[in-house]
Protein backbone atom coordinates (compact mmCIF):
# COMPACT_ATOMS: atom_id res chain seq x y z
CA UNK A 1 0.00 0.00 0.00
CA UNK A 2 1.58 3.33 1.02
CA UNK A 3 5.20 2.53 1.69
CA UNK A 4 5.33 -1.20 1.31
CA UNK A 5 6.52 -1.41 4.89
CA UNK A 6 4.71 -3.79 7.19
CA UNK A 7 2.87 -2.23 10.09
CA UNK A 8 4.13 -3.42 13.44
CA UNK A 9 1.31 -4.92 15.44
CA UNK A 10 1.28 -5.74 19.11
CA UNK A 11 2.39 -9.29 19.82
CA UNK A 12 -0.94 -10.41 21.25
CA UNK A 13 -2.66 -10.20 17.90
CA UNK A 14 0.09 -10.60 15.34
CA UNK A 15 0.87 -14.08 16.60
CA UNK A 16 -2.62 -15.47 16.37
CA UNK A 17 -2.95 -18.19 13.80
CA UNK A 18 -5.86 -18.03 11.45
CA UNK A 19 -7.91 -21.05 10.73
CA UNK A 20 -7.06 -22.23 7.23
CA UNK A 21 -9.44 -21.09 4.55
CA UNK A 22 -11.47 -23.61 2.63
CA UNK A 23 -10.49 -24.09 -0.98
CA UNK A 24 -13.31 -22.56 -3.00
CA UNK A 25 -12.16 -23.83 -6.38
CA UNK A 26 -14.43 -26.91 -6.48
CA UNK A 27 -17.46 -24.72 -5.70
CA UNK A 28 -16.41 -22.25 -8.39
CA UNK A 29 -16.10 -25.01 -10.98
CA UNK A 30 -19.47 -26.45 -9.97
CA UNK A 31 -21.09 -23.01 -10.33
CA UNK A 32 -19.54 -22.51 -13.79
CA UNK A 33 -20.85 -25.91 -14.91
CA UNK A 34 -24.28 -25.06 -13.48
CA UNK A 35 -24.34 -21.68 -15.27
CA UNK A 36 -23.48 -23.32 -18.59
CA UNK A 37 -26.01 -26.11 -18.02
CA UNK A 38 -28.83 -23.68 -17.21
CA UNK A 39 -27.77 -21.55 -20.20
CA UNK A 40 -28.01 -24.52 -22.55
CA UNK A 41 -31.35 -25.53 -21.07
CA UNK A 42 -32.67 -21.96 -21.40
CA UNK A 43 -31.54 -21.77 -25.04
CA UNK A 44 -33.70 -24.80 -25.85
CA UNK A 45 -36.72 -22.89 -24.57
CA UNK A 46 -36.01 -19.46 -26.08
CA UNK A 47 -32.91 -17.75 -27.44
CA UNK A 48 -33.69 -14.60 -25.44
CA UNK A 49 -33.79 -16.44 -22.12
CA UNK A 50 -30.25 -17.72 -22.63
CA UNK A 51 -29.01 -14.24 -23.59
CA UNK A 52 -30.69 -12.68 -20.51
CA UNK A 53 -29.19 -15.39 -18.29
CA UNK A 54 -25.65 -14.86 -19.56
CA UNK A 55 -25.75 -11.03 -19.70
CA UNK A 56 -27.31 -10.94 -16.23
CA UNK A 57 -24.53 -13.04 -14.77
CA UNK A 58 -21.90 -11.04 -16.66
CA UNK A 59 -23.32 -7.74 -15.37
CA UNK A 60 -23.44 -9.07 -11.83
CA UNK A 61 -19.85 -10.25 -12.05
CA UNK A 62 -18.59 -6.91 -13.38
CA UNK A 63 -20.64 -5.00 -10.80
CA UNK A 64 -19.27 -7.05 -7.92
CA UNK A 65 -15.65 -7.03 -9.06
CA UNK A 66 -15.63 -3.36 -10.01
CA UNK A 67 -17.41 -2.36 -6.78
CA UNK A 68 -19.50 -0.10 -8.96
CA UNK A 69 -22.07 1.47 -6.66
CA UNK A 70 -24.58 4.12 -7.69
CA UNK A 71 -25.44 4.70 -4.05
CA UNK A 72 -21.84 5.57 -3.21
CA UNK A 73 -21.60 7.83 -6.25
CA UNK A 74 -24.39 10.02 -4.86
CA UNK A 75 -23.62 9.63 -1.16
CA UNK A 76 -19.85 9.82 -0.80
CA UNK A 77 -19.47 13.43 -2.01
CA UNK A 78 -21.54 14.54 1.00
CA UNK A 79 -20.39 12.05 3.60
CA UNK A 80 -16.72 11.45 2.92
CA UNK A 81 -15.79 13.98 0.27
CA UNK A 82 -14.67 11.28 -2.15
CA UNK A 83 -15.88 11.52 -5.73
CA UNK A 84 -13.97 8.69 -7.44
CA UNK A 85 -17.14 6.57 -7.86
CA UNK A 86 -19.14 9.65 -8.86
CA UNK A 87 -16.65 10.23 -11.65
CA UNK A 88 -16.77 6.55 -12.64
CA UNK A 89 -20.56 6.82 -13.02
CA UNK A 90 -20.15 9.98 -15.09
CA UNK A 91 -17.73 8.16 -17.42
CA UNK A 92 -20.28 5.34 -17.72
CA UNK A 93 -22.97 7.91 -18.58
CA UNK A 94 -20.71 9.45 -21.23
CA UNK A 95 -20.03 6.06 -22.82
CA UNK A 96 -23.68 5.05 -22.84
CA UNK A 97 -24.61 8.46 -24.28
CA UNK A 98 -22.36 7.76 -27.25
CA UNK A 99 -23.46 4.13 -27.56
CA UNK A 100 -27.20 4.74 -27.36
CA UNK A 101 -27.01 7.73 -29.70
CA UNK A 102 -25.17 5.57 -32.24
CA UNK A 103 -27.88 2.90 -32.05
CA UNK A 104 -30.77 5.38 -32.25
CA UNK A 105 -29.12 7.44 -34.98
CA UNK A 106 -28.55 4.25 -36.99
CA UNK A 107 -32.27 3.54 -36.96
CA UNK A 108 -33.24 7.16 -37.61
CA UNK A 109 -30.99 7.43 -40.70
CA UNK A 110 -32.56 4.34 -42.22
CA UNK A 111 -35.99 5.82 -41.57
CA UNK A 112 -36.92 3.05 -39.14
CA UNK A 113 -38.73 3.48 -35.84
CA UNK A 114 -36.20 4.50 -33.19
CA UNK A 115 -35.98 1.80 -30.50
CA UNK A 116 -36.36 2.57 -26.82
CA UNK A 117 -38.50 5.70 -27.30
CA UNK A 118 -40.96 4.47 -24.69
CA UNK A 119 -38.25 5.38 -22.14
CA UNK A 120 -38.49 9.05 -23.08
CA UNK A 121 -40.89 9.94 -20.29
CA UNK A 122 -42.26 13.29 -19.14
CA UNK A 123 -40.14 15.32 -16.75
CA UNK A 124 -41.62 17.45 -14.01
CA UNK A 125 -41.38 18.18 -10.33
CA UNK A 126 -42.40 14.57 -9.80
CA UNK A 127 -39.05 13.49 -11.26
CA UNK A 128 -37.17 15.51 -8.66
CA UNK A 129 -39.40 14.38 -5.79
CA UNK A 130 -39.02 10.74 -6.85
CA UNK A 131 -35.27 11.10 -7.21
CA UNK A 132 -34.91 12.51 -3.69
CA UNK A 133 -37.09 9.73 -2.25
CA UNK A 134 -35.15 7.03 -4.09
CA UNK A 135 -31.82 8.60 -3.09
CA UNK A 136 -32.77 8.79 0.58
CA UNK A 137 -34.01 5.20 0.50
CA UNK A 138 -30.97 3.75 -1.19
CA UNK A 139 -28.55 5.35 1.26
CA UNK A 140 -30.53 3.99 4.23
CA UNK A 141 -30.96 0.56 2.60
CA UNK A 142 -27.28 0.38 1.69
CA UNK A 143 -27.80 -0.13 -2.01
CA UNK A 144 -29.77 0.83 -5.07
CA UNK A 145 -31.51 -1.88 -7.11
CA UNK A 146 -28.43 -3.46 -8.69
CA UNK A 147 -26.30 -2.90 -5.58
CA UNK A 148 -28.87 -4.61 -3.34
CA UNK A 149 -29.01 -7.65 -5.63
CA UNK A 150 -25.22 -7.82 -5.82
CA UNK A 151 -24.84 -7.72 -2.03
CA UNK A 152 -27.54 -10.32 -1.52
CA UNK A 153 -25.33 -12.50 -3.70
CA UNK A 154 -22.48 -11.70 -1.32
CA UNK A 155 -24.72 -12.87 1.56
CA UNK A 156 -24.72 -9.49 3.27
CA UNK A 157 -27.66 -9.74 5.67
CA UNK A 158 -28.72 -6.11 5.74
CA UNK A 159 -29.35 -6.11 2.00
CA UNK A 160 -31.42 -9.29 2.25
CA UNK A 161 -33.82 -7.31 4.42
CA UNK A 162 -33.62 -4.47 1.89
CA UNK A 163 -34.49 -6.89 -0.91
CA UNK A 164 -37.67 -8.06 0.84
CA UNK A 165 -38.93 -4.50 1.24
CA UNK A 166 -37.63 -3.57 -2.19
CA UNK A 167 -39.95 -6.22 -3.62
CA UNK A 168 -42.85 -5.12 -1.40
CA UNK A 169 -42.34 -1.49 -2.45
CA UNK A 170 -41.99 -2.35 -6.12
CA UNK A 171 -45.23 -4.35 -6.10
CA UNK A 172 -47.10 -1.55 -4.32
CA UNK A 173 -45.60 0.98 -6.71
CA UNK A 174 -46.49 -1.05 -9.77
CA UNK A 175 -50.04 -1.47 -8.47
CA UNK A 176 -50.59 2.26 -7.98
CA UNK A 177 -48.47 3.49 -10.88
CA UNK A 178 -51.46 4.13 -13.15
CA UNK A 179 -52.95 6.71 -10.78
CA UNK A 180 -49.65 8.56 -10.30
CA UNK A 181 -49.00 8.53 -14.02
CA UNK A 182 -52.42 9.96 -14.81
CA UNK A 183 -52.41 12.67 -12.14
CA UNK A 184 -48.77 13.70 -11.82
CA UNK A 185 -46.25 12.17 -14.19
CA UNK A 186 -48.01 12.75 -17.50
CA UNK A 187 -48.35 16.49 -16.79
CA UNK A 188 -44.73 17.20 -17.69
CA UNK A 189 -43.21 17.69 -21.14
CA UNK A 190 -41.41 14.86 -22.92
CA UNK A 191 -37.94 15.96 -23.92
CA UNK A 192 -35.93 14.04 -26.49
CA UNK A 193 -32.84 16.16 -27.00
CA UNK A 194 -32.21 15.31 -30.70
CA UNK A 195 -35.64 16.81 -31.48
CA UNK A 196 -34.47 20.13 -30.12
CA UNK A 197 -30.72 20.25 -30.79
CA UNK A 198 -30.23 17.77 -33.63
CA UNK A 199 -28.32 14.54 -33.21
CA UNK A 200 -24.86 16.08 -33.01
CA UNK A 201 -26.03 18.93 -30.80
CA UNK A 202 -27.69 16.52 -28.38
CA UNK A 203 -24.54 14.42 -27.96
CA UNK A 204 -22.35 17.51 -27.68
CA UNK A 205 -24.64 19.13 -25.10
CA UNK A 206 -24.90 16.01 -22.97
CA UNK A 207 -21.17 15.24 -23.07
CA UNK A 208 -20.35 18.87 -22.25
CA UNK A 209 -22.68 18.76 -19.25
CA UNK A 210 -21.13 15.47 -18.06
CA UNK A 211 -17.62 16.92 -18.51
CA UNK A 212 -18.55 20.00 -16.46
CA UNK A 213 -19.95 17.84 -13.63
CA UNK A 214 -16.82 15.65 -13.83
CA UNK A 215 -14.54 18.67 -13.42
CA UNK A 216 -16.64 20.01 -10.53
CA UNK A 217 -16.43 16.57 -8.84
CA UNK A 218 -12.66 16.40 -9.25
CA UNK A 219 -12.12 19.94 -7.94
CA UNK A 220 -14.55 19.33 -5.08
CA UNK A 221 -12.67 16.21 -3.93
CA UNK A 222 -9.37 18.07 -3.99
CA UNK A 223 -10.78 20.96 -1.97
CA UNK A 224 -12.41 18.70 0.62
CA UNK A 225 -9.72 16.00 0.76
CA UNK A 226 -7.99 16.55 4.09
CA UNK A 227 -4.87 14.57 3.28
CA UNK A 228 -3.78 16.54 0.28
CA UNK A 229 -1.78 13.51 -0.89
CA UNK A 230 -1.93 12.73 -4.58
CA UNK A 231 -4.54 10.11 -5.30
CA UNK B 1 1.93 3.05 20.79
CA UNK B 2 -1.69 2.14 21.22
CA UNK B 3 -3.67 -0.41 19.26
CA UNK B 4 -7.43 -0.10 18.96
CA UNK B 5 -9.90 -2.46 17.38
CA UNK B 6 -12.88 -1.02 15.58
CA UNK B 7 -15.70 -3.51 15.15
CA UNK B 8 -17.65 -2.76 11.99
CA UNK B 9 -19.03 -6.25 11.40
CA UNK B 10 -22.43 -6.13 9.76
CA UNK B 11 -22.16 -2.42 9.07
CA UNK B 12 -22.88 -1.35 5.53
CA UNK B 13 -21.34 1.51 3.63
CA UNK B 14 -20.68 4.22 4.60
CA UNK B 15 -20.79 3.44 8.33
CA UNK B 16 -17.34 1.75 8.54
CA UNK B 17 -15.64 4.67 6.83
CA UNK B 18 -17.39 7.27 8.99
CA UNK B 19 -16.45 5.31 12.13
CA UNK B 20 -12.85 5.19 10.93
CA UNK B 21 -12.75 8.91 10.29
CA UNK B 22 -14.15 9.64 13.74
CA UNK B 23 -11.92 7.15 15.53
CA UNK B 24 -8.66 8.14 13.85
CA UNK B 25 -9.21 11.71 15.00
CA UNK B 26 -9.01 10.49 18.62
CA UNK B 27 -5.74 8.62 18.06
CA UNK B 28 -2.23 9.93 18.32
CA UNK B 29 0.50 9.61 15.74
CA UNK B 30 1.98 6.12 15.78
CA UNK B 31 -1.20 4.45 17.00
CA UNK B 32 -2.62 1.54 15.06
CA UNK B 33 -6.29 0.98 14.31
CA UNK B 34 -7.61 -2.41 13.26
CA UNK B 35 -10.93 -2.19 11.49
CA UNK B 36 -12.93 -5.41 11.28
CA UNK B 37 -15.33 -5.44 8.34
CA UNK B 38 -17.49 -7.89 6.44
CA UNK B 39 -18.82 -5.47 3.86
CA UNK B 40 -16.96 -5.78 0.60
CA UNK B 41 -17.36 -2.10 -0.28
CA UNK B 42 -15.67 -1.03 2.93
CA UNK B 43 -12.80 -3.32 1.95
CA UNK B 44 -12.32 -0.95 -0.97
CA UNK B 45 -13.15 2.49 0.36
CA UNK B 46 -11.51 2.31 3.79
CA UNK B 47 -8.01 1.57 2.37
CA UNK B 48 -8.63 4.13 -0.37
CA UNK B 49 -9.39 6.77 2.23
CA UNK B 50 -6.40 5.75 4.38
CA UNK B 51 -4.03 5.98 1.43
CA UNK B 52 -5.43 9.35 0.45
CA UNK B 53 -4.92 10.61 3.98
CA UNK B 54 -1.34 9.36 3.80
CA UNK B 55 -1.60 6.69 6.51
CA UNK B 56 0.13 3.32 6.27
CA UNK B 57 -2.50 0.76 5.52
CA UNK B 58 -2.73 -2.98 5.08
CA UNK B 59 -5.61 -5.22 4.17
CA UNK B 60 -5.91 -8.77 5.36
CA UNK B 61 -8.65 -11.26 4.52
CA UNK B 62 -9.06 -13.08 7.80
CA UNK B 63 -11.87 -15.32 6.62
CA UNK B 64 -14.08 -15.68 3.58
CA UNK B 65 -15.81 -12.33 3.31
CA UNK B 66 -14.22 -10.92 6.46
CA UNK B 67 -11.40 -8.46 6.42
CA UNK B 68 -9.17 -6.52 8.75
CA UNK B 69 -7.89 -3.16 7.63
CA UNK B 70 -4.84 -2.21 9.62
CA UNK B 71 -4.24 1.51 9.61
CA UNK B 72 -1.29 3.22 11.22
CA UNK B 73 -1.76 6.89 11.95
CA UNK B 74 1.64 7.65 10.52
CA UNK B 75 1.25 11.38 10.24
Amino acid sequence: MSEGTSIRRSSSRAGTTRKPKKNQLPIALAVVVLIIAVGIFASTRSANAAIFWITGIAFGFVLQKARFCFTASMRDPYLTGGTSITRAVLIAFALTTIGFTAIKYGYAVKGLAIPGMSYVVPISGATAVGAIMFGTGMVIAGGCASGTLMRVGEMFHMNMISLVFFIVGSLLGANHFGWWKLNFISNGPKVFLPDYLGWFGAVAAQLTLIAIIYIIAAVYEKRRGGGGAAH
Amino acid sequence: MKEVILDCMGEACPVPLIKCQNKIAELEIGDVMIVQIDHSCAMKNVPEWANKEGYNCELEEVDDGEWEVIIEKSR
